[in-house]
């Protein structure tokens, strides 16, 4: 057999086995030859010594090409396509949630705001003497800052929920078709240390000022008015009903 | 020797030998060849196989004097694939030699 026949050969069991990239697998056993006649070896030693091109070919069709195996590896793929709209909702839920919870966060920065600031723009707020509301307005401030630490935390869980889910349909279909997995990863979020230490500070501390400045608020209030219904003494129901 | 076998044996040869450092294809299939009964002729079958298993990468470098070479490199998950294949190797191969040599003394 002539290095032309060789070649035509293998290209022709190749083509016939609908492998890809045929061309780039020629041209590689065409360079095998340029070496080994550069070294002197005739065309005909050179076939002899790499073996018959129909079982060469026979070895480029990939291992999973089995049709039980491809069966599973196909119904996992659409098992998991199938999966796809209940996850998708599921993780839509997620993150409506931290919105939501983000949205509180912030209107509880702005209740703060609008107390410290004593600029209660179209009465959004029942009307208080300026330093008791000061005071809850360090409860809300302290509160807005406890759940930015808790939807950072929330958002962080949801990533590394998407991304662990993602490594999970990897190794299956990795399992299935026989390739090499990749380690699981952890559900819970990966923040790093550091981060981690600050953040369950932030959250303590800002609990215990809410706590605190929220009690002596309604202490001061009651002590104030003289009466445990210090909204009556200010009048807030009142106002409601007036307008 | 079942050819099956001895195929999954040479991936752990190449990848062995890639561990080294890269080779392009005509070197493997010439170095596996001269020490390993095979037809040179598979050992491009099996450097595809671990390419499209993400193992190994390729690469051309011009060479003087001659066409663009094709130099084939470990990829981190080959140097992992490589360490567990090497351990359960050796492990297997020690297995099999001591059951063997113990074989051969209840003969004698």
């Amino acid at each position: 057999m002539t290095k032309n026949e060789f070649l035509s050969t293998l290209a022709a069991e190749l083509k016939r086995r609908t492998i890809a990239d045929t061309d780039e697998i020629v041209s590689e056993y065409e360079q095998h030859f340029t070496f080994k006649m550069a070294d002197g070896y005739s065309e005909e030693e050179i076939v002899a010594k790499l073996g018959d091109p129909v079982l060469i070919a026979a070895q480029f069709e990939p291992a999973d090409s089995d049709p039980d195996k491809l069966r599973t590896k196909w119904m996992v793929r659409g098992a998991f396509v199938v999966a796809a709209v209940p996850v998708a909702l599921f993780f839509l839920m997620l993150i409506v949630t931290a919105v939501t919870l983000m949205a509180f966060a912030m209107s509880f920065g702005a209740l703060a705001v609008i107390l410290f600031a004593d600029i209660n723009v179209y009465s959004l707020i029942p009307p208080m003497p300026y330093w008791n509301g000061a005071v809850f307005g360090i409860a809300a401030a302290a509160l807005a800052v406890l759940l930015a630490v808790g939807c950072v935390y929330y958002v962080a869980f949801i990533r590394q929920l998407a991304r662990a889910y993602g490594r999970l349909r990897h190794n299956l279909i990795a399992s299935v078709s026989g390739t090499a997995p990749l380690p699981y990863l952890a559900v819970h979020p990966q923040l790093g240390g550091k981060i981690n230490r600050r953040l369950r500070l932030a959250a303590l501390l800002s609990f215990a000022l809410c706590a605190i400045s929220m009690l002596l608020g309604i202490i001061v209030a009651v002590l104030s008015t003289g009466t445990i219904e210090f909204w009556h003494a200010w009048n807030w129901f009142a106002m409601v009903m007036v307008r | 020797m079942n050819p099956q076998y001895k195929k999954g044996v040479l991936e752990l040869c190449v990848l062995s030998l890639l561990k080294r450092r890269d080779y392009y294809g005509y070197e493997l299939s010439e170095y596996l060849a001269n020490h390993i009964r095979i037809a040179v002729g598979t050992v491009y079958p099996i450097l595809r196989k671990l390419k499209n298993d993400g193992l190994l990468t390729t690469y051309l470098q011009e060479e003087s004097g001659g066409p663009p070479r094709k130099y084939y490199s470990l990829t981190s998950s080959g140097h992992k694939q490589f360490e567990k294949d090497r351990a359960d190797y050796l492990t297997f191969a020690r297995t099999v030699e001591e059951l063997l040599e113990d074989g051969h003394h209840d003969e004698k």
